[in-house]
């Protein structure tokens, strides 16, 4: 990427250019498929949970394991030399090249040498570097660099290759792929026998043995170890393993997870110095530091140097399917590339795609290191906010506003009346109004144009509460109801609908009116002072309404109050308590309805059978494991699911990532949404998050105003009412 | 062997691409050898190889056997033959010890590669190996050790699978019984 491009323009030019993006939708579906296939009969869970610990032991014991290491490699003749930052460890390459008198160096894939910008910095003393990967061979014959962790010219077409190659040639090659990778092989076997270095990088330091160890594909990196004199292997220091059964494990995830292998083709394990045409080869292992020390250091974020580079997390992402590792990544891409980004370059570097993670935690899901990256992602986005702000319709809007719960409620209150001239009537469904157009001042068009977006509830749920008649008789329990803003104010029949709903298995809900924003908008945008206030005043308010159960119908919100509550405030003793007090007995409303009451097995016997579909909201499946249960309750409630595809791909909502730092993406990643929906012929999706029905009914009202978007509470009040 | 793992091994070994073929003796190794190995072909001395007389075997049935040093076979000798150490079923994995380098060059170069596995040594799976993994490493004597499953393969140009990129782009297990159940030796 041009440095004199700003990272806005990256994102629109990513988006305008709908190739790249295309096939990188159909690589992230058949990865799904793939992984799936490479798992079958594995408890990744387990694994997962496994190589987290191993991961983790490491980090604790990391210098006696660095100084095993050192004294095993050195017994079996390798020279170790240790690299505080990587332009040491691009000296000693270029000292020892000097001393060899060697002019080239083959190399096979080193992500860390890429973050060294090593070739840049040999050719500056007239050193080659072959690239031999065919990869990163494209890319290093494109000036680029890797836009994906396993696959570094992942974002190129074999149009563009063939013209890479033709030139490089100097004869046409036609622009089919086996012709193109046969080309890549004969012209780079050249290479291996000329060089006078081979240059590899390390999947593991075994502290034990004092071995390393190459998982690949292709071949290269073992003609690299094997063909020149000189063995130069190139590695961050959280590559250590303890022993070769630990390594073993890593070898069971990366490739499963990777690319859906059980195994790549070669797994190289090599230890010192072995023998080269008739002598012995000299092996040097430059171990690099370059920021991974702080990161270890670092509380809130160290779980990221868990990570076995599978490139997983880009491969699931909705924002990476979108614009690409270029735009959404630095030498590291997409979800990690954020942190190590932060990390190894510098946070100012990581500032803007700090903001460019929608929080759908897709990737959280396939981790296989199980790193939390969506909770460190927030970390960071919180320092970037602390050093470089968060702009000033946030600051407003959280600090100024939200943090004051009358006045926010009264200026909701007073927008649903000013909103009147901008609205119309949604044909759809007459009763509510939708918003036409925004005034311009205010936000652009490119907010409504691609959807609906919803008007303010001329009454919202706080106001209409008093109102509710609740038909209990002696209450088998009092469940408290933490309402969420997206019900309060847009979808107020939603609260209506859940009161119907616990009232017909004879619970009583509650509506403590103290309560306020759970703080998530406030937290993603990096603001957790806000966060903090917001969740001291909402445990206050449930603690004192002392009910046996809180509900929430927003996922987002559940995750607020389940986790987030609990996090921000446990550095302060009279609060932390009462935090996890709510947590305990906080859940979705689905999950309550199903697990708690056994809604289903007691809803059976209804008449009519309808068509719907079902879209699963981040926050739900990926944050609290709840997907099956609305899908029980709605089955047993008289309608039949067909699946859309990718039900639980992300909708694009993210709160104020939609409407504020990201609406050209969002757009795209609704678009796709919109897209299985109307696939599946169906004119019902149902959901259980209020964020995703703004999101939906707004894009689907668009694309198709037939289709009826709603919340699963709804159709079980309608079902209730029925019988 | 109580369970299946010869059969789970070939399973794993061919759906990533390897040939594999169950032999019933060396002889017919060596037939079916000789009759696929096309030009050049490089034979790494090694115990069995010497136990067996594999090269004076390979040259007998008019395999062309490399009689020179392995870097000056050429860059793309034809094929290469070597016994293995062990094999992992669930992966479909052969494990050779390739401290030599004639090894590594007769496994790397070539076009084929022919690698014959005595099904005793087929381990259930990848963690089975850890234990002989840990005995080839004991000491501190310099060590390649090299897990190869199935073909050379690449999918870096967008994203198809294609085969033979670096290195063998056709890999032939030949399954010969009571070669040897030493998993240290090859």
């Amino acid at each position: 990427m041009a440095t004199d491009m700003t990272y806005k323009q990256s994102v629109d030019i990513a988006i305008g250019n709908p190739k790249l993006s295309k096939a990188l939708h159909l690589f992230g579906d058949a990865y799904l498929i793939a992984r799936e296939n490479a798992f079958r009969g594995l408890n990744f869970e387990e694994m997962r949970t496994e190589l987290a610990a191993i991961k983790d032991e490491v980090r604790v014991r990391r210098k006696e394991l660095l100084a095993d290491f050192i004294k095993n490699a050195e017994a079996a003749g390798s020279k170790v030399f240790i690299a505080k930052d990587t332009k040491e460890a691009n000296e000693y390459v270029i000292r020892l090249a000097k001393e060899k008198k060697a002019t080239l160096i083959a190399k096979s894939k080193s992500m860390v040498s890429e973050e060294a910008h090593l070739n840049k910095a040999l050719a500056e003393h007239g050193i080659r570097a072959a690239e031999t990967d065919l990869g990163e061979w494209i890319i290093q014959l494109a000036g680029q660099r890797p836009s994906h962790m396993v696959m570094p010219a992942i974002h190129m077409f074999k149009e563009e290759v063939s013209e890479l190659f033709s030139k490089e040639a100097g004869k046409h090659l036609p622009a089919e792929i086996k012709a193109l990778v046969d080309h890549a092989r004969e012209r780079l076997r050249k290479e291996y026998f000329n060089a006078d270095i081979g240059l590899t990088g390390a999947n593991f330091l075994i502290a034990e043995t004092g071995g390393i160890g190459l998982v690949t594909n292709e071949g290269n990196a073992r003609l690299c170890a094997t063909l020149p004199k000189v063995h130069v292997v190139f590695a961050g220091i959280h590559k250590l393993v303890r022993n070769i059964e630990d390594a073993i494990k890593i070898t069971q995830l990366l490739p499963r997870n990777a690319t859906g292998q059980l195994l790549t083709s070669y797994v190289t394990w090599i230890r010192g110095g072995v023998s080269a045409d008739g002598g012995q080869k000299e092996q040097h292992i430059v171990l690099i530091d370059g920021g991974r020390e702080a990161l270890y250091e670092s509380k809130a974020c160290q779980d990221a140097l868990r990570c076995i580079q599978c490139g997983a997390c880009a491969n699931v992402c909705p924002v990476y399917q979108t614009v690409g590792g270029h735009v959404f990544g630095s030498i590291y891409i997409s979800a990690i590339g954020i942190i190590l980004t932060a990390f190894y370059e510098g946070l100012d570097k990581a500032k803007e795609i700090t903001r460019a993670c929608i929080g759908c935690r897709s990737c959280v899901a396939v981790c296989p290191a199980k790193i939390d990256l969506e909770e460190i992602i927030l970390h960071l986005r919180n320092e970037v906010t602390k050093i470089y702000g968060m702009g000033a319709i946030k600051n407003v809007a959280f600090k100024a506003v939200m943090k004051n719960r009358s006045l926010f409620h009264s200026m909701v209150r007073a927008a649903s009346k000013l909103q009147r001239p901008v609205t119309e009537k949604n044909a759809d469904d007459p009763g509510r109004r939708i918003i036409r157009h925004l005034p311009l001042h205010f936000m652009s068009r490119d907010y409504t144009e691609w959807r609906n977006l919803p008007a303010i509830a001329e009454k919202p749920f706080r106001d209409q509460f008093d109102s509710i008649v609740q038909k209990v008789d002696k209450p088998i329990c009092r469940v408290g109801f933490f309402v969420g803003c997206g019900a309060d104010f847009v979808y107020p029949e939603v609260g209506v609908s859940l009161t119907k709903v616990l009232n017909s298995f004879n619970v009583e809900a509650v509506f403590p009116k103290t309560q306020n924003c759970c703080g998530i908008p406030a937290l993603y945008a990096g603001d957790t002072e806000t966060g903090e206030f917001l969740a001291k005043q909402n445990v206050e308010a449930f603690t004192e309404a002392q009910v046996d159960y809180i509900l929430c119908i927003c996922p987002t919100c559940t995750m607020a109050v389940k986790r987030d509550f609990v996090n921000r405030l446990a550095d302060q003793p009279q609060w932390a308590a009462k935090a996890v007090a709510l947590s305990l007995k906080t859940m979705d409303a689905s999950a309550f309805l199903e697990n708690v009451l056994g809604a289903s097995a007691k809803m059976r016997a209804v008449r009519s059978v309808k068509e719907i579909t079902y879209h699963d909201s981040c926050h739900l499946k990926r944050g609290s494991n709840v997907w099956t249960e609305p899908r029980a309750l709605l089955e047993s409630s008289g309608h039949r699911i067909a699946e859309m595809k990718n039900s639980d791909r992300c909708c694009g909502f993210g709160g104020t990532y939609s409407f504020l730092s990201h609406p050209q993406i969002s757009k795209q990643i609704t678009r796709d949404k919109v897209e299985t929906i109307q696939a599946t012929g169906v004119k019902t999706v149902a959901t259980d998050c209020p964020g995703c029905m703004i999101m939906l009914k707004g894009a689907v009202g668009k694309a198709d105003p037939t289709i009826r978007c709603v919340h699963t509470m709804e159709l079980l009040a309608e079902t209730l009412e029925q019988k | 062997m109580t369970d299946n793992r010869v059969e789970r091994f070939i399973e794993s070994a061919k759906r990533v691409g390897a040939t594999v073929e169950k032999t019933e003796n060396l002889e017919e190794a060596v037939k079916y050898i000789a009759d696929k190995a096309k030009g050049t072909t490089l034979v790494p001395v090694t115990p069995l190889v010497i136990r067996y007389g594999l090269k004076a075997l390979l040259q007998n049935a008019g395999v062309e056997v490399l009689n020179k040093q392995f870097r000056d076979g050429g860059q793309f000798p034809g094929a290469g033959v070597t016994f293995s150490n062990f094999a992992m079923a669930d992966t479909g994995t052969v494990v050779l010890e390739s401290t030599d380098e004639n090894i590594r060059l007769a496994t790397t170069l070539p076009e084929r590669h022919f690698i014959i596995v005595d099904p005793a040594t087929i381990l259930v799976d990848n963690l089975a190996a850890a234990a002989p993994m840990n005995a080839l490493h004991e000491g501190n004597a310099p060590k390649f050790i090299a897990y190869i499953t199935g073909p050379s393969r690449t999918a870096d140009i967008e994203r198809v699978l294609t085969i033979g990129c670096h290195g063998p782009r056709e890999l032939y297990i030949l399954l010969v019984e009571n070669i040897s159940s030493d998993l240290m030796e090859n």
